[in-house]
């Protein structure tokens, strides 16, 4: 960067480059988000196809919960971080931690259902706990590689944004993005019971997030 | 004398739309503004130094100042992003980590940013605590001149005052 000898020298440079720019505010950063994650969800249909048995009344109670918070967790936090692209001081919000407080509880009752179970030796709906399939991890990688490019979109408006408080953008892009992936993704996969979507689907939202914790602040850093 | 919120936010709004005098001015009255803010903060042959950075980012991330919103508290948003990672530069080769939390927000701030935090709070706060606190803590009344402004009770004047004071204290401990 030029080190000017004096600032009005500085100030006088800036003027000079100055043009008139168009305002970028927290709807943008929404804006894009979305757009990542309509992209995201049609990227996964044309690869794996729409599963239209959610349609037929074949989906699970857990599907539409699990989806549903999924949803819910993903708008909040992209919410969060779309509001912290503009500089301000003043409370920060915390709906983004409690609707991942809330979409934790998903996988919880997968892990205490199969404790349960397994003490009392049955292993219905939740076989695949401990002996994951090829299937179950492919949803996990599906649903990181959806959230991936949900991310992306919301990196690029952090970049043209002004966040200032970078560890919070990391967290909340890898929650943001990892739950509208993962539900981009879910809209594919037939698989509705509970241990699958809880440790399957849900579970990968906390690994973006760690993921994105650290990864995310060097790329958005002004 | 330092340029008020009023007129900040007219010449950012002229700089948004492309007005290089109107630029001029705003800049160096930001530089005024941020030489003071510095002052507590940083040793003096530093504060050049941030200025200028502080200048650079204001000029660089123009666009995300919406006019809808206070334009010092933009201002002290970015003056402190650009604190912390100055803090963070000349203390790396102390091997510590230095966290955002760390920029401990000073007691004796700048009479405006002060005055514009603490609208932001008592707002927050319901009209009888917020409005005996102004009178009391800010404006120096007697607790008895507030009880016969406001027909509230002394006691119940004590009780609201109390009461207010201990939610703004929460209301600053989670603010950023």
């Amino acid at each position: 960067m030029t080190r000017y000898t004096s600032r009005q020298e500085l100030i006088a440079a800036l003027a000079d480059d100055l043009e008139p720019v168009s305002r970028i505010n927290a709807r943008h950063g929404a804006a894009l988000i979305a757009f990542g994650t309509i992209v995201a969800g049609a990227a996964c249909i044309a690869v794996f196809g729409f599963w239209t048995g959610m349609l037929a009344g074949k989906a699970s109670p857990f599907f539409w919960i699990s989806n549903g918070l999924l949803a819910l967790a993903g708008a909040a936090s992209a919410a969060g971080l779309a509001a912290m692209g503009v500089p301000k001081v003043g409370l920060r919000s915390t709906a983004p931690l409690w609707s991942a407080g809330m979409l934790a509880v998903v996988p919880l009752t997968a892990i205490v259902l199969f404790m349960t179970l397994e003490s009392g030796h049955s292993h219905d709906h939740v076989g695949h706990l401990m002996e994951p399939t090829m299937t179950d991890l492919k949803c996990a990688a599906c649903s990181l590689g959806a959230a991936a490019i949900v991310a992306l979109a919301a990196i690029v408006y952090l970049r043209r944004a002004a966040p200032v408080s970078l560890d919070r953008a990391g967290w909340l892009t890898g929650l943001a993005s990892g739950s509208l992936g993962a539900l981009a993704y879910g809209i594919t996969c037939p698989l509705d019971d509970i241990t699958h979507l809880g440790i399957y689907h849900v579970l990968p939202v906390a690994a973006a997030a760690v993921i994105a914790r650290f990864l995310v602040p060097p790329l958005i850093r002004w | 004398m330092l340029a008020d919120e009023p007129t900040f936010a007219r010449l950012m709004q002229a700089t948004q739309k492309g007005d290089k005098a109107a630029t001029n001015v705003l800049l160096s009255e930001v530089g005024v503004w941020l030489e003071r803010y510095f002052s507590r903060r940083v040793p003096p042959h530093a504060i050049d130094d941030l200025v200028q950075d502080v200048l650079i980012a204001v000029h660089t991330k123009r666009a995300t100042w919406d006019p809808k919103r206070p334009f010092l508290p933009w201002l002290a948003a970015i003056a402190r992003y650009r604190w912390v990672d100055h803090l963070r530069r000349v203390y790396k080769h102390d091997s510590k980590e230095l966290m955002e939390e760390d920029a401990v927000e000073d007691s004796d701030e700048d009479v405006v940013m002060a005055r514009i935090s603490l609208d932001r709070l008592l707002v927050q706060l319901p009209d009888k605590q917020s409005e005996v606190i102004e009178m009391v803590k800010i404006d120096g009344l007697s607790i008895r001149e507030a009880a016969s402004r406001t027909g509230q009770s002394e006691s119940l004047v004590k009780v609201n005052i109390h009461r207010g004071l201990k939610k703004l204290a929460a209301l600053v401990e989670k603010a950023e």
